[in-house]
């Protein structure tokens, strides 16, 4: 259960890197031309490989999570007739058309929307698109995909701000602004599409809730009041005062506990929610 | 947006993540004349290839019963079943891939 969850939670943390890394980095790109263009490859190419690595580790393991054991039949099983499976070979084609985007083109727009496919397609498999009412997946699978978009889109951010503030970019602070007033739109749909999904869990079962559900739960969501704190204080506190050092510091922290947030994330997927 | 999440609530279902056994027919423990077929549903679409469920007799055998494995339930066709007691052993992948497993009792009376 443990490895499954932390290959599956490095999988999103991998995709929501490139997501947002690239999806911000467009944008950049078309807002803010003075700004030189970021060097990316080494993280880009870093995550990549870990989304391959921990992509390829998850469906084995959901393999023999699935058949009780595992040889080559169930994984071809697996692979073939199952919706997790084909979902997954869609994703490993869009990892390789990424690699061949990456080495090829030097935008970033075609790799953000491959990317956008890497992080929302295991949305279709997810526990919310399964328990999406009258089975109509596409309701869950649709909320849980703009939440994993919108925590992609913060995330990768705010590595490529990490990028800037390392390079000493003396544009910083027009940056940080167009990365502001981004990220509040895609913290108020992760925040609300969040809410939906934990008030669904948390209201619509008939049984008691599972204790260790529950753990993963709350200490998800107070990391995630935490990088808003981090995230309030640098807009409306630090940013009018252009105290860039101290945004630098705390965009890093809010960076790092994003991180934990989506491997929690990864574990909640596996927990069974109700006793 | 609220409106949304209240709908989404009030049709949220009773199983949020793994396929639960929601009813079976016979029902477990139930005392029934020989069924025509034993029906398991569950609380979610199931993967048939890794779905199934098996029945043995009160001596513990295996009996050769063809099981078909719908969206969201298991059906068993079983031959006439002489009286005396029978257990159902299933398993349940939903597309979340979480594999549930259980067995349940019923007797068969003449």
């Amino acid at each position: 259960m443990a490895l499954i969850a932390a290959a599956r939670g490095l999988y999103f943390l991998a995709a929501m890197l490139l997501f947002g890394g690239e999806a911000f980095a467009a944008l950049l790109r078309a807002r803010l031309p003075a700004i030189a263009p970021v060097k990316m490859a080494a993280p880009r190419w870093a995550a990549w490989a870990v989304a391959l690595v921990a992509g390829c580790a998850w469906a084995g393991l959901a393999a023999m999570q699935m058949a009780d054991a595992l040889d080559s039949q169930v994984m071809v099983r697996s692979a073939t007739d199952t919706l997790f499976g084909q979902l997954f070979l869609a994703r490993m084609a869009a990892l390789v058309l990424l690699a061949a985007v990456f080495a090829l083109m030097r935008g970033h727009r075609l790799a953000a929307l491959i990317a956008a496919a890497l992080l929302v397609l295991p949305a279709a498999t997810s526990h919310a698109a399964v328990a999406s009412p009258a089975g109509f997946i596409a309701i869950g699978g649709t909320l849980d995909a703009v939440h994993l978009l919108t925590a992609g889109f913060w995330i990768g951010g705010l590595m490529v701000l990490a990028l800037l503030f390392a390079r000493k970019e003396p544009n910083i602070l027009l940056a940080l602004s167009l990365f502001s007033d981004w990220a509040l739109v895609a913290v108020l749909l992760l925040v609300m599409t969040g809410m939906i999904d934990a008030l669904q869990v948390l209201l619509g079962n008939k049984g008691a809730m599972a204790p260790p559900y529950l753990a993963v739960l709350g200490a998800k969501l107070l990391l995630v009041i935490v990088m808003l704190g981090l995230a309030a204080v640098n807009k409306f506190k630090l940013m009018p005062k252009a105290d860039d050092r101290t945004i630098a510091r705390n965009a890093a922290f809010e960076l790092g506990l994003g991180a934990i947030v989506v491997l929690l994330a990864g574990a909640l997927g596996q927990l069974q929610p109700v006793l | 947006m609220r409106k949304l999440a209240l709908l989404l609530l009030l049709a949220a279902t009773s199983a949020l993540g793994h396929a639960k056994l929601v009813s079976s027919e016979p029902a477990a423990r139930a005392k029934v004349k020989s069924p025509q077929q034993i029906k398991l549903t569950f609380s979610e679409t199931l993967e048939p290839a890794f779905s199934g469920a098996t029945l043995t007799d009160a001596a513990g055998r295996n009996l050769p019963v063809p099981a078909a494995v719908g969206a969201s339930a298991i059906t068993l066709l079983p031959m006439a079943l002489k009286p005396g007691g029978y257990t159902v052993t299933w398993h349940g992948v939903g597309h979340d891939t979480h594999r549930m497993s259980g067995s349940f009792g019923f007797t068969v009376v003449p």
